[in-house]
């Protein structure tokens, strides 16, 4: 702060010469400032049209934040003249001053606020009443609606929203911070008549958005547009619902009444058109919506087949492959009798697919002279699987379940099982009995 | 209308082009955005490569971080964009979610990897 301290301050501003034409260009003026905390951008500007180039073109008009006409660019930042200090920059720095982004410079500092105000006409940016009362509506100013709707009445339409918002830039037919704000406060207004009409036209609009927050940072009247545009992109969730509940309503009137209708009414906006010309904002973008649709439904066809290729061949997969005949050492070719049964359990995993589980499975093995010459028979009695055990006692094998019977040769003696008793595979290696495992 | 065929508009100026202090206007928001943008872009990169060179520690931590930011910055915007959180905490939500990010991400990496 330099409170009572004379200064020389280094002033750049943009000039632009419509006679002239060509890019602009930056003058510099230096301007002996007496009190900097009490001097704004606006008596700058004032003091060096009048002091030094008469030629300066700037608006301005209340000099109380109240009217919106100088917003510009200071410092590299939107602001209004009258409300922003010299005293808010080092005394050392140079002020720059130029005119807002996205808008035509007409001459220095003065810009065409034409598109803003034709976003601004088409987001409908006035109260229509639902209903002609008598009394004034009641809205507490604590209800929710009230608070949700706040300060962001107290917009004043100076645009320095728009030229630090980068959207604007580039999203051709993007109605801006300032516009969707003003038509949020009347979307959220219960009294409102144009719900409907102002919806389609921000529907477009509120998606463009990026929740960079710069028009919050720059607003001169602290109103945050980002709040308001994620409050009419919530609003607009709901929109789907809407347009299908209208559908089935016209097409009840049109049952009903399927000749002319006398007394419908006239939609109370009809300015779609000509109220402003050359606009697409309410149009729907069916190029990029069809687009996003075909996106997204490609993607995730392609994701939903390589996903869900890679779990087939991981899951399925295992379960398709040709089992390996798993050889299990069942013992000693010592250990067997000659001439008699020895009931072996043979221990071993399977593997199914991915999963794993261990077995025991018993299995008789006759050895009916020396130690080449054995039999060894599948424990599953051949009628509907249950565990056949050797009985010493009746010198044959005997199932519990149906009185199944096999002589010691594997043939069937009685009993239900059509077939003798299975064999199974064995190899002898180093004097050891391995017993194949086919499952 | 009739006017601009007699006076010459100069086209909007798009981000101060030859203001010596354009980049004051720079807000931790716009870059909030910019670098989630980049890390969707890295990723896109990232990931094919990760599913090609499987086990290469310096892609898996890159793809890790950028994915770390990617998540933590939407995860703000969803926050934002269903008003769970307060718009006039956008920039603590920028550092905190960053920051807590960043803190599983060096867990992640360090401690159980």
């Amino acid at each position: 702060m330099s409170t009572g301290q004379e200064n020389i301050r280094k002033v750049e501003m943009y000039r632009y010469d419509p006679t002239e034409g060509g890019d602009g260009h930056f003058d510099t003026f230096d301007l002996q400032i007496k009190d900097e905390s009490n001097t704004t951008i606006l008596d700058v500007l004032i003091r060096i049209q009048k002091e030094q180039d008469a030629t300066l073109a700037f608006r301005y008009a209340c000099r109380v934040n109240m009217c919106g006409s100088c917003g510009m660019v200071i410092n590299g930042r939107e602001g209004l003249a009258c409300k922003t200090n010299v005293s808010e920059f080092a005394t050392n720095e140079r002020i720059t001053i130029r005119p807002l982004n996205h808008f035509p410079v007409i001459k220095d500092l003065v810009v065409d606020m034409d598109p803003f105000f034709k976003n601004y006409e088409e987001c409908l940016p006035f109260f229509e009443p639902k209903e002609i009362v008598e009394e004034p509506a009641i809205i507490r100013p604590d209800s929710p609606e009230r608070q949700a709707i706040g300060l962001a009445t107290e917009c004043i339409a100076c645009g320095c929203c728009v030229s630090s918002c980068t959207m604007a830039n580039y999203h051709e037919g993007y109605a801006g911070p300032a516009p969707l704000n003003r038509a949020f406060t009347l979307l959220n207004d219960s009294r409102d008549g144009l719900f409907t009409e102002r919806m389609d036209r921000v529907l477009q609009s509120c998606y463009n958005c990026r929740t960079e927050f710069n028009c919050t940072e720059v607003c001169p009247k602290e109103i945050s547009s980002t709040r308001a545009i994620k409050f009419i992109q919530r609003m607009a969730m709901k929109e789907p619902f809407r347009k299908i509940e209208e559908e089935k309503a016209a097409a009840e009137i049109e049952n009903v009444e399927p000749a002319t209708v006398i007394g419908k009414a006239e939609p109370v906006i009809s300015m779609s058109n000509n109220g402003c010309v050359g606009c697409t904002h309410n149009q729907p973008d069916v190029g990029r919506r069809d687009f996003l649709t075909k996106m997204t439904l490609g993607i995730g066809a392609a994701t939903a087949l390589m996903v869900g290729g890679v779990m087939a061949s991981a899951f399925v997969g295992p379960s398709m492959r040709k089992k390996e005949t798993l050889w299990v050492p069942a013992g000693k070719m010592d250990d067997l009798q000659v001439g008699k049964v020895t009931t072996l359990n043979l221990n071993y995993t399977e593997t199914i697919g991915i999963y794993k589980q261990d077995n025991v499975k018993p299995v008789m093995v006759w050895c009916q002279s020396n130690d080449k010459n054995i039999v060894v028979y599948d424990s599953r009695c051949t009628h509907l699987g249950c565990a056949v055990r050797w009985d010493k006692t009746q010198n044959s094998f005997l199932c519990a379940c149906h009185g199944g019977k096999f002589a010691l040769d594997g043939s069937v003696i009685a009993g239900p099982p059509p077939r003798p008793l299975d064999h199974m595979e064995y190899k002898i290696d180093n004097g050891n009995l391995l017993i194949a495992m086919v499952s | 209308m009739k006017q601009e065929d007699t006076i010459n508009y100069r086209k909007p100026l798009q981000w101060g082009e030859f203001d010596p202090n354009r980049r004051r206007n720079m807000f931790v928001g716009m870059w909030a955005w910019m670098w989630q943008r980049i890390t969707a872009v890295a990723i896109i990169v990232l990931l094919p490569l990760h599913i090609v060179l499987t086990y290469k520690p310096w892609l898996q931590f890159l793809l890790l971080l950028a994915v770390t930011f990617h998540a933590t910055l939407g995860l703000r915007v969803i926050l934002l964009d269903f008003d769970l959180v307060k718009v006039e905490y956008q920039k603590a939500l920028i550092w905190g979610l960053t920051g807590l990010g960043l803190v599983v991400f060096a867990l992640v990496w360090w401690l159980i990897r």
